[in-house]
């Protein structure tokens, strides 16, 4: 079957235009015997053209007959709700395009977002090329990562997972993520912001803590948890970490 | 690793009616629309006249008609030839005109969404890559808690700073009448104009590859 992208406009070719006309409608009938087979359903289809007086039809002209008189004997609104023509049909198209258009542009900037947010993470800072827009939405974006976090959190220490294996190891004074985001001030010099290695440290201390009571609520001794595929994946990332 | 396939892509069935209602529910809501699609491709391509009447599997009836429905199944049971007044052929112009324009239009729209499509995989494939790195990157559902409560510190943390950043931003601005900083979601976006630079540091998109920039509306 020939792939060529065709322009969506009366072909002035006589002849082409015939050949597109005989393939086409060939394989319109096709398709509307399709839908009537694999749904189960009435369908009629009528086809005038400048090459024939009579018109094309399908399935038969008594087959039209039926069907046209079933269509014809719904009430007026029921035919008409869903009866479009080539203008009113192609709006309907415009429309659902617009809206994944939306929903897609929507997915993307939250998408890129997010790696924003990543970014921050890793580099230690806020750029201060963002605007307030964006600056707004990143926060709204990080309350939602929180509360799903937040959530994945409490499933997990519910069903008991994620406990002492070797927990003490992973508390190393460098924290492994780098990623504690501090403003950049401009050339302001650092108020407060001075002591950025004891800030690492007490946090590096705070989450030892942290870590330390997670390792006791372990559940006494609840070693016996069976080692799913996310601790072990757990216990590969951490490696990692201390080989940089 | 969950990895869902949005579709199973073209597959080959028997022509037979379909068992499972639902799928075919689907099949008739997605065939009847490409049905419709190959006629008004014919009627534009050929400057033929077609009229199809479907009922779907709820007995609910679709048609299509170039130029109408009503006016091909009169023509048809009547067998009346056509009337091809001047003010008919009129009308027929301007409604060609018309469908010319709304399927440029159409197909611009098609254009934009398959680039917006492509531009969210290539972010997702980012992601993907950057996760055997930066293993914060990973979908949450595939981090451990220990990792998820560390990460929690740090975004809770970076959530403050970027509190901070903002206070200092609009305290800047003092002169400037200051934005709306509701708690909307994503849904704004499509409002954004830079008019908002007023005062406000509007970079250009940072160097590497995230674009913020503003979206204007579409068309």
């Amino acid at each position: 079957m020939t792939r060529k992208k065709v322009k969506l406009a009366f072909i002035i070719n006589d002849s082409a235009r015939k050949a597109t006309f005989k393939k086409r409608k060939k394989g319109l009938m096709k398709k509307v015997s399709e839908l009537s087979t694999l749904c189960g359903i009435d369908a009629c289809a009528i086809i005038y053209s400048p090459y024939d007086p009579q018109p094309e039809v399908w399935p038969s002209p008594l087959g039209v007959q039926k069907v046209l008189s079933k269509f014809r004997r719904m009430p007026e609104l029921e035919q008409s709700k869903k009866m479009v023509n080539q203008e009113s049909f192609l709006r309907q198209r415009i429309q659902k395009a617009k809206d994944q258009l939306t929903k897609q542009r929507k997915d993307n900037r939250e998408k890129e977002m997010t790696q924003l947010m990543f970014q921050y993470l890793s580099a230690d800072k806020i750029m201060p090329n963002i605007s307030m827009v964006d600056l707004n939405d990143m926060a709204w974006l990080i309350d939602q990562y929180l509360k799903d976090i937040n959530r994945r959190i409490e499933s997990l220490s519910k069903n008991g997972q994620g406990q002492g294996q070797g927990q003490p190891q992973m508390v190393a004074p460098t924290m492994a993520i780098n990623g504690v985001a501090k403003i950049e001030d401009n050339g302001q010099g650092s108020n407060g912001h001075g002591n950025n290695v004891l800030d690492m440290n007490m946090d590096a201390m705070q989450k030892q803590h942290w870590f330390m009571n997670l390792v006791n609520h372990g559940g006494g001794g609840d070693e016996a948890a069976p080692l799913s595929d996310v601790n072990n994946h757990q216990n590969g990332f951490w490696q990692n970490q201390f080989f940089h | 690793m969950s990895k869902k396939k949005s579709s199973l892509g073209r597959q080959k069935i028997p022509i037979e009616k379909i068992p499972k209602k639902s799928h075919l529910q689907v099949t008739f809501s997605k065939r009847r629309s490409g049905l419709f699609k190959k006629a008004s491709e014919l009627c534009t391509l050929c400057g033929v006249e077609i009229a199809i009447v479907v009922f779907s599997p709820a007995n609910k009836a679709f048609s299509f008609g170039h130029p109408e429905v009503e006016s091909i199944i009169d023509r048809y049971l009547t067998r009346n030839p056509p009337q091809e007044s001047s003010a008919h052929q009129l009308v027929e112009a301007h409604r060609n005109a018309n469908v010319r324009d709304l399927n440029i239009q159409l197909t611009q729209l098609l254009n934009h969404l398959e680039i917006e499509k492509k531009q969210g995989e290539e972010i997702e494939h980012m992601r993907k890559a950057r996760q055997s790195q930066f293993w914060w990157e990973s979908p949450i559902d595939e981090l451990g808690l220990n990792e998820l409560v560390q990460l929690k510190g740090s975004i809770e943390e970076l959530k403050n700073n970027i509190g901070k950043f903002a206070s200092k931003c609009m305290m800047e601005q003092s002169n400037v009448p200051s934005p709306n900083m509701g708690a909307n979601g994503f849904g704004r976006y499509d409002s954004l104009d830079n008019k908002f630079g007023l005062g406000i540091n509007i970079a250009p998109p940072p160097p590497n590859s995230y674009y913020l920039g503003f979206r204007n509306g579409y068309l």
